[in-house]
């Protein structure tokens, strides 16, 4: 069966995606600001929650050795599955968007 | 200024203290029993609420930061399932969520936190009053223990009823407010769920 949060919502795409870099939470919200050149501003409680909802599901992992109180989180071989999984879906819904074109063939 | 008020709905709560953050006011302190006390502000402040279930206190510490580092200051809130106050100057990002999901998840801990309120406020009628809540709320005249009183006449019976009644009432009317507080439990239950409804 597919997993429960496939496919992925908006702002657990931009996640996982600024979590290539390891990052804590309010840096997660600036880098995913930055990403998406000011169109997901994420709030603190939608952040707290789609970070816990990840890690539960081990697709993102606090860094270990960081001393700050700060968790610093990283995406994991997991969430870099899942992204290849998201990659394959949106590159084939792109491609339906050239092919479906029809008005310019005529 | 000090407001003493009492609300069951989360919703309403929110609400009625930003109408008073938007009169000028900051909230300074939450008491445990419907205290407010709030402090004029030169600048113009905003409150949400949150509920979140028992958490570890590793967890707990996870999600004040969080909120921390977003300018929220947590007025009253404790990581053993209760609402978390959270308070910050207004600038434009007033929001604590800020997708369709998170909210859904929002209003499902509601959802959860009203039913498990009814429940217990059920068990605690049916407890106090050993099921005979109906009893307990409409034969008013049970809640009189003296002897004999409802066949006192005149004078000796007016002394005996007046002595009587701050006591009977202590028996009379838990039974009421807490039947209330069930039923109020239950649609403010009702109102999440729609609220739920509209974005999932």
């Amino acid at each position: 069966m597919k997993h429960p949060l496939l496919p992925l919502s908006e702002t657990m795409h931009y996640i996982l995606l600024s979590l290539k870099e390891p990052l804590h939470g309010y840096a997660i919200m600036q880098t995913v600001e930055e990403m998406s050149a000011g169109t997901v501003i994420l709030a603190a409680g939608t952040l707290y929650g789609a970070v816990e909802n990840l890690s539960k599901h081990g697709w993102i992992e606090p860094v270990p050795g960081e001393t700050g109180r700060r968790k610093v989180y990283r995406i994991t071989q997991d969430g870099e599955r899942i992204l290849e999984i998201e990659r394959r879906r949106v590159e084939h819904l792109l491609s339906l968007y050239e092919t479906r074109d029809l008005h310019e063939e005529t | 200024m000090k407001k003493r008020r009492w609300f069951i709905n989360l919703l309403k709560e929110e609400k009625w203290l930003n109408d008073r953050l938007a009169e000028g006011y900051a909230c300074r302190r939450i008491g445990p029993l419907g205290g407010y006390t709030f402090e004029p502000s030169g600048r113009r402040m905003v409150m949400r609420l949150d509920y979140q279930d028992r958490m570890s206190a590793g967890k707990y510490e996870d999600y004040k930061m969080t909120y921390a580092d977003f300018g929220w200051t947590l007025l009253k809130g404790s990581r053993w399932g209760s609402v978390q106050y959270w308070q910050k100057p207004a600038d434009g990002r007033d929001e604590i969520f800020s997708d369709a999901g998170s909210l859904v998840a929002f209003y499902k801990r509601l959802t959860h936190y009203a039913l498990t309120m009814a429940c217990l406020f059920f068990i605690y009628i049916c407890a106090v009053f050993n099921g005979r809540i109906f009893n307990a709320m409409f034969n008013i005249k049970a809640s009189y223990l003296t002897d004999g009183l409802w066949e006192m006449e005149g004078s000796s019976f007016w002394r005996a009823f007046l002595f009587e009644t701050p006591f009977a009432m202590l028996r009379f009317l838990p039974a009421w407010i807490f039947a209330i507080c069930c039923l109020m439990c239950l649609y403010s239950y009702y109102q999440y769920y729609k609220l739920k409804k509209n974005y999932a």
